[in-house]
C-alpha cells in the first residue's frame, strides 16, 4: 500500500484541484498533505478516523472515470450498506465506540470482503482515501483477538497451513513434484525462487514456466527444499499472531540458506514477502524481494532480454489485487506483454487501481463461494468484452479462480509466466 | 412493533437476500450520519427490486400501520430519511435501472434508485451527445431523490430546481396504488407534465411522505461543443452579487452561475480549516467567488458570448482569478463533498439551505455569517442562481465532529440561530426542512393552505405511515 502512497498520481483529488494563488488566495496545506494515516495499526488506532466517512457511496464506483462503473464485489453481490466501505466504515465506528458489540454476523460481514481495496481509490476523503484497508484488515484481527473469526473454512486451512505447511491440505512431501530433474538449480545459489503453494500444488505451469524461463536466461537460482507457505492466506483473515510465527519460520529458513533475493510468481507472496513481514511483523529480513514480472521487464529496460518468439494473440491483463492495488505494481506486467512480438494487450474498462477483482482472495474464495463466484463471473464477462482471446494475470490464484469460473472455453486465462516462456 | 410474522410477510415479497433486522443492518440505516438532528430507528430494512414489490411492501405496512422510510443513499444536510418514528426502511438501491433515453425529446427514463454514477455512467457511455444537469452532491446519491426534494444542478440557470427538471412519475401512493403522472399516464411518452392537472406536485416537496416514487423522467440537455467556465472573484458579497445577478439576466449561454464565499471556497478545494482565516474580510482576503459557465453551439456565438461576460465582470470590478483553471474545479461533478466533511474534520455537516429571492443573497449571506462568526466557525456560504435569474437558492453550513455530543449540540443551536436570523427576509423558505424548522412554516402559512396540505397527505396516506415525522404534515 506504500507504493500508493508514495504515488501522488494517485490521489485525484490533489491532481485535479489546484490552489489559487494571487487575489489574496494563497495556497493554504490541503488535508490530504497533512493527514498521513499510520498504517498496520490495531483498530482502536483508527477509532478516530473511521467516523469522518458519511457512507456517501463514492467508494461504490470508480470516481470520475470508466463511465462511473461499479467497483465493489462484496457491495454488488451483498447489496446492503453494511458490505460497501461505508458500511463498513461506520460499523467500524459503531464497535470502537461501543454501539455494537461483535457478533457473528459482524464477523461475517468484514470477512465477506476480498479485501481488494478497490473501495479506497475511490473515496476522496482524505484518511480514508488509500487507508481504509488498515482497520478492513484491523476488524478482522479485531474479530480474532475476540473470538468470532476467523470464518470455520479459515480455521481449517490455516490448521493445514501449520500441519502441512501449505493450506490446501497437501503432502508437505509432495510440494517440489512438479520440479523436473533437468532443471539447472544451483544449490549454492543466494537467489531463491519463490514458488508459493498455488503454483506449487494446483498451477504447477507457473512454476514450470517461470523456472524455464530463469534456465533460459542463465540465472543461477535454487527452489529451497523446505519451502512453505508465507502466511498470507492466514494474515488476510485476520490471524496476524499465527502469521507473524509462519513469517518468521520462513525468514529463518532463508537466512540458513543464504538467501540475499528471492524471485516469485506469485503476486501474494510478493505482497506478503516485501510488505506485511517488515511493515506489520517488523520482520527486517534485509532480503530482496523481486516479482517475475518486475524482474523481466528490468531485463527488457536493460536490453538484456528480447523476446523472440511470436505470440500471435490478443489479450487482456488482470491486474491482481496484491501487486495492483496493495503495491501499486501496474506498468510491469504491461512492459512485459507489450514487448512480446504479435502479441496485442487490450485493456479491459476497470483496469490498473480501478480493477475488478477475481473475487478469490481475502478468505473469500474458501469461506463465501457465492460472492466468489460472482466476482469472477463478473470479470471474466468484462474481459470477453474486449475480444480477447485469452486473460492473462500475474497470480496463480487469480489464475486459479478465473479458469476454473471459465465456461465452455469462452476465453483462455494465462499467467504471464506461461507467456514469457513462450515467447524467449 | 414488528414481529417475526410481519418479517415473513415481508421477506416472502423480496426474498431473504434482500430484508435484514439484524442489528448491523439497522445501526446502518438508523440515521444519516451526517446532520446533526436526532437519530431515528430502523427496524426492518428491505430491498425491493420492482414497482410491484413497493406496492406489496406498504400494504403489508398499511395493514400493521407500520411507518416506511423511502431510502436511496440516506444522506441529505436536511435528515429527511432519519427513520424517526422507527419502521421499515426501504432501500431502493435495486430499483437503479436507467429504463429508457430518449434523444428525440430529450430524457432519460429511470427508476427511483438511481444514483448520480448510474446515470452519469450510462450517458457517457450510451448517450455522449447528451448531458444531465449533475449536482454538486456524492455519486452514490439518488436523482430521482434530488429532484423530489428541489435539489439543483450545474444546468439550474437553464432549468431550474431538480423538481422542474422532472417530466413525469410513477409512483406508488401511501395507500399502496400505482399511479402515473405526467404524459406518461396517457402513453409510454415521458416528455412532459402537460396538460393534464399537474400531480407531480403530489410527490415533490414532501420528503417521502405521500409515496415512494419508482420511477421518473428527467430533462436531459445537449452537449454543446463550445464552454467556458469562469472564476470570477470580489472583495465581498456586498461586491459580486450584484454583477453576478445581472449576468443572470441577460442570457449569453449561461448555465450555470454559483457563488461561494471563501470559506466554501476553501472547504471545496479540500483546505484545512485550521489553516484558513475564519473571517477572510479582516485579512482582506477576497470573500466572493463566482463560478459562472457559458456554452455555445459554434465558436463566433461562444466568442461574443464571453466577451460580453468579460465586459460585465470588468465593469463589475470583479476579476478572474490569475493561474487558475476553473475547468480543473467544475468539471468533477459529481462530486463527493469532502470538503464539506472534512473542513472540520468529524464528518459532521448541516445546513440551512433555502430557496429565496435573488435581492436577498447578499443579506441572506451577511446575516448568516453574523452568527457563524459569533460561534467561532468560519462561515460557508454558497447560492446557485436558477431558471435565468428567477430564483435562487442561498445556503450556509455548518460543520462539526460527529463524535463529540457538545460540538453536535452546538451546531443544532448555531443552525437554528441562523434560520431565526434569515427569517426576517421575506420568502426564505428551506429546502428538505427538519421538522423544526417545517413548523415555523406552518405558523406564517393560511391556514386553509395548510389544510389542504394535511388533506392530501390524508388522502394519499391514510394511515401516516410514509416517512413519518418528516414533512409538512408530522404524522405520528
Amino acid at each position: 500500500m506504500d507504493g500508493l502512497k508514495e504515488n501522488k498520481e494517485e490521489y485525484h483529488m490533489a491532481k485535479k484541484i489546484r490552489y489559487m494563488k494571487g487575489m489574496g488566495i494563497e495556497k493554504i496545506a490541503s488535508t490530504q498533505e497533512d493527514h498521513v494515516v499510520e498504517r498496520n495499526q490495531g483498530i482502536e488506532h483508527y477509532k478516530d478516523i473511521v467516523f469522518q466517512c458519511g457512507k456517501c457511496g463514492t467508494c461504490r464506483t470508480v470516481f470520475q472515470d470508466v463511465n462511473w462503473a461499479r467497483v465493489c464485489p462484496s457491495g454488488e453481490f451483498g447489496k446492503f450498506e453494511a458490505y460497501y466501505l461505508g458500511g463498513k466504515n461506520l460499523l467500524a465506528w459503531a464497535l470502537t465506540s461501543g454501539k455494537l458489540k461483535w457478533t457473528e454476523n459482524l464477523a461475517k460481514i468484514f470477512y465477506k470482503c476480498s479485501v481488494c481495496l478497490a473501495c479506497t481509490q475511490q473515496c476522496q476523503i482524505p484518511e480514508l482515501h488509500n487507508y481504509a484497508g488498515e482497520w478492513l484488515m484491523a476488524m478482522r484481527e479485531s474479530a480474532v483477538e475476540n473470538g468470532f473469526g476467523p470464518m470455520p473454512e479459515h480455521k481449517q486451512y490455516t490448521q493445514y497451513v501449520e500441519d502441512l505447511h501449505n493450506p490446501y491440505g497437501e503432502k508437505h512431501e509432495n510440494r517440489r513434484d512438479w520440479l523436473p530433474k533437468d532443471i539447472n538449480q544451483n544449490s549454492e545459489s543466494t537467489l531463491a525462487y519463490f514458488v508459493g503453494c498455488t503454483a506449487s500444488y494446483r498451477e504447477k505451469d507457473i512454476a514450470l514456466s517461470t523456472v524455464n524461463i530463469l534456465n533460459s536466461l542463465n540465472i543461477e537460482f535454487r527452489v529451497l527444499e523446505n519451502e512453505s507457505c508465507y502466511g498470507s492466506p492466514v494474515y488476510m483473515t485476520g490471524q496476524s499472531n499465527k502469521a507473524k510465527a509462519i513469517a518468521e519460520s520462513n525468514v529463518d529458513e532463508f537466512k540458513a540458506a543464504n538467501i540475499e533475493k528471492v524471485i516469485t510468481s506469485c503476486a501474494g507472496c510478493y505482497r506478503a514477502l516485501k510488505e506485511v513481514y517488515p511493515k506489520k511483523f517488523g520482520i527486517k529480513h534485509g532480503i530482496e524481494i523481486v516479482h517475475l514480472p518486475e524482474f523481466i521487464s528490468k531485463k527488457l529496460k536493460e536490453g538484456s532480454l528480447q523476446f523472440k518468439k511470436d505470440i500471435d494473440m490478443k489479450v487482456t491483463y488482470h491486474d491482481p489485487c496484491h501487486i495492483g492495488r496493495h503495491m501499486g505494481m501496474y506498468k510491469e506486467p504491461r512492459t512485459v506483454l507489450e514487448n512480446i512480438p504479435g502479441l496485442e494487450l487490450v485493456e479491459m474498462d476497470r483496469n490498473k487501481h480501478n480493477a475488478w477483482c477475481c473475487g478469490s482472495g481475502g478468505g473469500v474464495r474458501s469461506a463465501f463461494k457465492d460472492l466468489a463466484e460472482f466476482s469472477a463471473r463478473e470479470r471474466i464477462d468484462e474481459a470477453i468484452d474486449t475480444k480477447a482471446m485469452a486473460i492473462v494475470s500475474s497470480c496463480p490464484f487469480c489464475l486459479n479462480q478465473l479458469k476454473t469460473n471459465i465456461k465452455d472455453e469462452e476465453i483462455r486465462a494465462y499467467d504471464i509466466s506461461q507467456l514469457i516462456e513462450k515467447a524467449i | 412493533m414488528i414481529n417475526s410474522e410481519i418479517i415473513n410477510e415481508l421477506e416472502n415479497v423480496v426474498g431473504e437476500n434482500y430484508i435484514s433486522d439484524e442489528p448491523e443492518m439497522q445501526y446502518l440505516y438508523h440515521y444519516d450520519f451526517i446532520t446533526a438532528e436526532p437519530e431515528g430507528i430502523c427496524d426492518v430494512v428491505i430491498m425491493p427490486d420492482t414497482a410491484e414489490e413497493v406496492q406489496k411492501i406498504i400494504k403489508i405496512a398499511n395493514l400493521h400501520k407500520i411507518p416506511v422510510v423511502p431510502w436511496v443513499s440516506g444522506i441529505n444536510f436536511g435528515a429527511t430519511a432519519n427513520p424517526i418514528k422507527g419502521g421499515i426502511v426501504m432501500d431502493l438501491r435495486r430499483l437503479n435501472r436507467i429504463i429508457d433515453v430518449n434523444e428525440d425529446d430529450m430524457y432519460a427514463l429511470i427508476e427511483g434508485g438511481t444514483t448520480w454514477a448510474d446515470l452519469q455512467g450510462y450517458l457517457q457511455k450510451h448517450h455522449p451527445n447528451l448531458r444531465a444537469g449533475v449536482t454538486w452532491s456524492p455519486p452514490g446519491t439518488g436523482v430521482v431523490a434530488s429532484c423530489l426534494c428541489y435539489g439543483m444542478f450545474d444546468l439550474g440557470m437553464l432549468g431550474g430546481t431538480g423538481a422542474e427538471f422532472i417530466n413525469g412519475l410513477e409512483a406508488v401512493l401511501g395507500s399502496g396504488e400505482l399511479v402515473k403522472v405526467g404524459s406518461c399516464c396517457l402513453s409510454d411518452c415521458w416528455y412532459g407534465r402537460q396538460p393534464l392537472p399537474d400531480l407531480a406536485g403530489l410527490f415533490i416537496g414532501w420528503e417521502g411522505s405521500t409515496g415512494v416514487v419508482t420511477k421518473a423522467a428527467v430533462k436531459l440537455w445537449p452537449k454543446l461543443p463550445f464552454i467556458k467556465h469562469y472564476l470570477a472573484l470580489a472583495p465581498t458579497m456586498d461586491i459580486g452579487v450584484p454583477v453576478t445577478l445581472k449576468l443572470s439576466k441577460i442570457g449569453l449561454g449561461i448555465c450555470d452561475i454559483v457563488i461561494q464565499n471563501y470559506g466554501w471556497l476553501q472547504s471545496s478545494l479540500g483546505a484545512n480549516e485550521k489553516k484558513v482565516p475564519i473571517d477572510p474580510i479582516e485579512k482582506k482576503l477576497p470573500d466572493f467567488a463566482a463560478f459562472i459557465t457559458t456554452q455555445a453551439y459554434t465558436e463566433k456565438q461562444h466568442e461574443a458570448q464571453c466577451e460580453a461576460i468579460d465586459m460585465v465582470l470588468k465593469e463589475g470590478k470583479l476579476v478572474e482569478a490569475p493561474g487558475v483553471n476553473a475547468d480543473d474545479y467544475i468539471d468533477i461533478k459529481p462530486i463527493q463533498l469532502w470538503g464539506c466533511w472534512n473542513f472540520s474534520r468529524g464528518g459532521g455537516g448541516q445546513w440551512i439551505g433555502s430557496y429565496c429571492s435573488t435581492r436577498d443573497i447578499a443579506t441572506y449571506y451577511n446575516l448568516a455569517r453574523d452568527v457563524a462568526l459569533k460561534h467561532g466557525h468560519a462561515p460557508q456560504f454558497y447560492s446557485r442562481i436558477l431558471f435565468g435569474g428567477h430564483y435562487c437558492v442561498a445556503r450556509t453550513n455548518i460543520n462539526f465532529n460527529k463524535n463529540d455530543p457538545k460540538e453536535i449540540e452546538s451546531a443544532r443551536q448555531v443552525l437554528k440561530e441562523i434560520h431565526e436570523e434569515v427569517q426576517s427576509l421575506d420568502g426564505v423558505v428551506m429546502y428538505k426542512a427538519p421538522e423544526w424548522a417545517h413548523q415555523v412554516y406552518k405558523d406564517k402559512t393560511l391556514p386553509a393552505t395548510s389544510e389542504l396540505i394535511q388533506k392530501i397527505k390524508k388522502l394519499l396516506d391514510p394511515n401516516n405511515i410514509m416517512n413519518p415525522g418528516h414533512g409538512w404534515v408530522k404524522g405520528e
